[in-house]
């Protein structure tokens, strides 16, 4: 029974930037995000994003594993099983926070916390970084980078880039 | 003092003196130094002192495999302790200590020690020290054993950069072979790293005249030219410590003196060994005075620092590169005596000061003797990885054998000394061919290996004093294992891990057994190759970032209300609201929440989905409970067990359609249900028919709970008809609140009339809000997670994990017809209908009462037998003073427990023990009124 309030810095805001050192990190505003499983997910759901693919439009499927996808934007879908489709469809708005990492040091700070290649191609966007587990790739061009991170760990994350950025030196 | 320093020669900038100091006296090196070439350039021989015996030490060797000089070194304010001064780059102002020694290493007062090395041979601490009790001597000893003193002040900011990397080749050693590796995989096309524990890569070159027409300066210049040219990566100062599964290597960069050390976690699709070999000692007569030196080593001084170790040397050695090096160090202006070391017993002469060695009888006068009994390839990772090694006769040592996958090794690492052949061998290596044996090698060697019996006190292990006798005693008393020998005598047990000393060690245990020594074997190679900072392996994984607990969308409000927060089951929650008396601000909200009701942020509660055509029996088998018959919108407890079908988890399940439910596991249970559903999904069951979702995260949840709670929702305005006969206890409704999804639980986890809400986590705020405005005026308010136990256990409802334990199954908590009825398999069943589950002596679920004077019982306090020695026979799992009841309660595991209700047991803590009433664990509304209401 202790009162540690005062152990753990409050939340960051939505609003919050970390920009220095060759990176910024924001966090992106993202209007809907849907998990859907089923078999045959992958080919139903058209093109997905893996790794070190780039997410280009403002509606695109990651590639989370064989047989589940994390629309990102696009239409309304009901929760529940859909029969017809053979699809177990969840909102997950709410579930995973999206931070933004971009500059040209994006790619140093993210090896700080997860092993990274972009000659190491993935079907999964799926991944640990920095001991979270999160879904992580690039988006809009090759060196801006999205996370989604589970809600509940978004300030985990957001000071494991913070401290790693503040003392980020490349390797020499 | 005589200075050793030559006028030419090595690495060092004469141009830039350094000054520093060593066991308080000043001394001045060279910018290229390290702390031990510095002192011994000074004339400076005793830089440390054994283990046990203390007696005096100088270097060894000129590397990593030094194992006796060790000092505590401050900087700037920043001290470092046990640094190897054979390792350590000098830097100005320096202020070195020698450990374990007092005052100094050159006079230290416990070197009378040695004086009793009768008493104190191997194992000796197993043998003495029984009587009276091994406790009364244990201080004195553990203050006397370790080596360096720890620094209590925390190095401010020392946070190691941890990064990840990839690349084609690895290769680790940037000597003579690891270059022309690198150069040779660069130049066709592969994404090379070649790193090297040295600030300069060349390796052992600088000890050599020329490579390919070349000093070694240009040589290595020239390679790494070439290295980066073809986009190669160089990494000096960086120690490749140990290999890993999936060719994973951990590299340990340097930065600088108390700098933190950088983690470079390398996974190379290729990693080529260039690691060299070390130099073997001679084992003979005092071979540990200060003075006597490897051979290899004093070439290396030479090469690298300028530093000649002494003027009148002797050099005993048995191979091929005795001669050689013993040219090297005439050429730079010493006396020479070139002796055979195998024409009889060995002896050194001398004390402090070493004044001579005799071989065979005869006395020859040196003031140094160098040693060399032959090379050990540098083979560490390769063991690491899972190689093999295969004995040499020819080379009389353990070479690289059979291969771990995607590993090569070359050069001096691989057992091939010839400069030529390992040049060739690289480049082959380095293109990724196969490689080919060498047939014919220049190097050779006599065997030459300690003898047991021999006269003398011959030292083994020279950092830890393991002397040949020790290995003796080991072998009369029957470690002959070699992993035994290891653990009896502390062979290779010290920092150096037997960098020099382990192939002796086997050597004498092999001749002691009439084996030969690949019959004896080797020791476990274990990471990391030298020691590294703690440091690197916890990165920023440090203060908040530290296993940070999850973080609720409702923090800021709970913190506006002034919410003392602390961790519940990997979240950070409200404990309770308020700054005064934390135990009377808890009292008040239990009061509150029976008397008019109570809110509560429960968001961390489960919300996993499975869906999918055979979505009813498979939670109809992940529960122990009876699943398939709940009807959609309805609400059932339960317990999910683990295969050895204790208790795992409970909660409640709710179904929102013939293909879809909803677990509403414990909090801190969410991520271990959801694998552990996921898991049996894939096994057992069609995956294609059972999809899993944990939305947890997407709905935050808030409780209204209490007498009032009904009147609270209704301020909502929720199209939903909250009374008890259409919204039943154990059922829910889908609703929507300012247009977003509510669904509305009707749970109970108070024993009063509860209302859980759960909602999108950006709409949660307004919900929160607007609760509490209606809850205000009602005398309803927000409610912490210890007023929340104190409740649930008036109740007499469980948390698992508290009030149960690691062998406690569902009928111990008074849940037995499953077991007995139900049909269908499901988790856990065979294991309750073993004979450990039908004992009738299982610690069971109760209640214990206590009178009203007494204070509430210990947590953890043993509920005992009577009688001269009472026997545990349950434990007291929760206990509190119950501001409802005004009087203690408490909730334990008891043998035979359902059994003994009305029976007084004695509850024994700590010397103490009070007497209390076995009772039904519900204190509260056994009827369940307030529940239904």
């Amino acid at each position: 029974m202790r009162d540690d309030r005062n152990k753990w810095d409050e939340l960051r805001g939505v609003d919050d930037i970390i920009d220095t050192n060759g990176a910024m990190v924001s966090t992106v505003s993202c209007p809907r995000q849907t998990l859907i499983s089923g078999v045959n997910v992958l080919q139903q759901t058209g093109p997905v994003i893996g790794w070190p693919d780039i997410a280009t439009s403002r509606t695109y499927s990651l590639s989370v594993r064989r047989d589940r996808v994390l629309i990102v934007g696009g239409d309304f879908r009901e929760d529940g099983w859909h029969q017809d489709l053979g699809q177990a469809v969840s909102d997950a708005s709410g579930a995973y926070t999206v931070l933004e990492i971009s500059g040209p040091n994006a790619f140093e700070l993210l090896k700080r916390g997860t092993e990274l290649s972009l000659k190491i191609p993935s079907r999964s966007v799926a991944r640990l970084a920095f001991g979270v587990g999160v879904f992580l790739y690039r988006h809009t061009n090759e060196t801006t980078f999205r996370l989604h991170v589970a809600s509940a760990q978004c300030q985990t994350m957001w000071q494991s880039l913070e401290t790693n950025l503040e003392s980020l030196e490349c390797v020499s | 003092m005589t200075s050793h320093r030559l006028n030419m020669g090595g690495l060092i900038d004469r141009a830039r003196p350094l000054s520093f100091t060593f066991d308080g006296r000043m001394y001045t090196g060279f910018q290229g130094d390290t702390l031990a070439s510095a002192l011994l350039a000074n004339g400076v021989r005793i830089l440390g002192r054994s283990f046990k015996y203390h007696r005096p030490r100088s270097v060894w060797g000129a590397w990593f495999d030094d194992p006796n000089a060790i000092f505590d070194v401050t900087l700037n304010g920043r001290n470092l302790s046990n640094c190897l001064a054979t390792t350590t780059p000098l830097e100005r102002g320096m202020e070195a200590r020698s450990v374990n020694a007092y005052p100094s290493a050159n006079f230290d007062i416990k070197g009378g020690l040695d004086l009793f090395h009768r008493w104190l041979s191997a194992g000796f601490y197993y043998k003495t020290f029984m009587w009276p009790n091994w406790h009364l001597f244990e201080p004195t000893i553990r203050k006397m054993a370790g080596l360096g003193i720890l620094d209590r002040n925390v190095l401010d900011n020392y946070s190691s950069d941890q990064v990840h990397d990839t690349c084609d080749v690895l290769v680790v050693g940037g000597g003579a072979a690891g270059l022309a590796t690198a150069r040779e995989a660069a130049e066709t096309g592969q994404d090379v790293v070649v790193v090297d524990d040295h600030r300069e890569m060349g390796g052992g070159l600088y000890r050599t005249g020329t490579i390919e027409g070349e000093t070694p300066r240009d040589w290595v210049a020239t390679q790494i030219a070439a290295i980066q040219a073809a986009g190669g990566r160089v990494l000096v100062s960086t120690t490749a410590f140990g290999v890993y599964d999936h060719r994973l290597v951990g590299l340990a960069q340097d930065r600088g003196f108390a700098k933190p050390v950088r983690l470079i976690r390398m996974r190379a699709a290729r990693i080529v060994m260039a690691t060299g070999a070390l130099d073997r000692p001679i084992t003979f007569a005092n071979n540990d005075r200060p003075g006597v030196m490897s051979l290899d080593g004093a070439t290396e001084f030479l090469g690298r620092y300028g530093v000649l170790v002494g003027q009148n040397i002797a050099v005993l050695s048995n191979n091929s590169f005795g001669d050689p090096a013993a040219e090297q160090l005439r050429a730079a202006g010493a006396n020479i005596t070139r002796l055979n070391p195998e024409i009889g017993e060995l002896s050194a002469i001398g004390g402090k000061r070493l004044r001579g060695v005799e071989v065979a009888g005869q006395h020859y006068a040196a003031d140094t003797i160098l040693t060399s009994g032959g090379m050990t390839p540098v083979v560490h990772l390769w063991r690491h990885a899972g190689g093999k090694l295969d004995w040499s006769d020819e080379k009389q040592t353990f070479v690289p054998g059979k291969a771990p996958d995607c590993m090569t090794a070359v050069g001096a690492a691989n057992g091939i000394f010839d400069m030529i052949a390992a040049l060739d061998g690289a480049r082959i290596a380095g293109r990724g061919d196969p490689t080919s044996e060498v047939s014919v090698s220049s190097y050779k060697i006599t065997p030459l290996w300690p003898e047991p019996g021999s006269t003398g006190r011959q030292w083994i292990d020279f950092q830890h004093d393991v002397t040949l006798k020790d290995i003796e005693l080991a072998a009369r008393e029957n470690y002959v294992s070699v992993e035994h020998l290891k653990r009896y005598t502390t062979l290779g047990m010290a920092s150096d891990q037997g960098k020099t000393s382990n192939i002796a060690g086997l050597a004498a245990m092999a001749t002691l057994q009439g084996q030969t020594i690949p019959e004896t074997g080797t020791t476990t190679f274990r990471p990391p190759f030298v020691p590294v900072p703690f440091g690197i392996y916890r990165g920023h994984h440090a203060r908040q970032l530290f296993h940070p607990p999850k973080r609720l969308p409702l923090e800021m409000a709970h913190r506006e209300l002034d919410a003392a927060l602390g961790e519940y089951g990997g979240w950070l929650r409200p404990g309770w609201y308020g700054s005064g008396t934390a135990a009377s601000i808890i009292r008040d909200e239990v009061l509150m929440a029976r008397g008019s009701g109570a809110i509560l942020d429960a968001t961390p509660l489960g919300k996993i989905e499975v869906m999918g055509p055979d979505a009813e029996a498979f939670v109809n088998f992940i529960y122990y409970n009876t699943i398939k018959t709940l009807k959609t919108g309805a609400i059932r407890y339960g317990f999910m067990l683990t295969e050895q079908g204790v208790v795992y988890d409970d909660g409640v399940i709710a179904r929102l359609g013939d293909n879809r439910f909803v677990i509403s596991c414990s909090s801190s249970h969410v991520d271990g249900v959801s694998m552990s559903a996921e898991a049996w999904r894939q096994d057992g069951n069609d995956p294609d028919r059972i999809f899993v979702h944990d939305t947890t995260q997407n709905w935050a949840t808030v409780t209204v709970t209490g007498p009032m709670a009904r009147q609270v929702l209704e301020a909502l305005e929720l199209d939903v008809d909250l009374s008890a006969e259409i919204f039943s206890h154990m059922t829910f409704r889908d609703t929507s609140y300012e247009g977003e999804p509510l669904r509305i639980a009707r749970v109970s986890f108070t024993g009063d009339v509860s209302f859980e809400l759960s909602i999108r986590p950006s709409k949660v705020r307004a919900l929160w809000e607007a609760l509490n405005e209606a809850g205000k005026p009602l005398g309803v308010g927000p409610l912490g997670v210890e007023a929340l136990s104190i409740l649930r256990a008036e109740k007499g409802y469980l948390i698992i994990g508290k009030d149960t334990d690691g062998e406690t199954m569902p009928h111990d908590l008074g849940f037995s017809i499953p077991r007995l009825k139900k049909s269908a398999a499901f988790v856990g069943d065979r294991s309750l209908h073993t004979d450990v589950a039908n004992d009738p002596d299982r610690r069971q679920f109760v209640g214990l009462s206590v009178t009203a004077a007494l204070k509430p019982l210990p947590t953890g306090a043993h509920i005992v037998t009577e009688g001269d020695k009472p026997k545990s026979i349950g434990i007291v799992t929760s206990s509190y003073d119950s501001p409802t009841l005004g009087r203690p309660i408490a909730l334990g595991l008891l043998e035979r427990g359902a059994d003994r209700h009305g029976e007084t047991v004695r509850i024994w803590h700590f010397g103490e023990s009070v007497e209390a009433i076995v009772c039904a664990p519900c204190f509260y509304d056994p009827d369940g009124v307030r529940l239904n209401a």
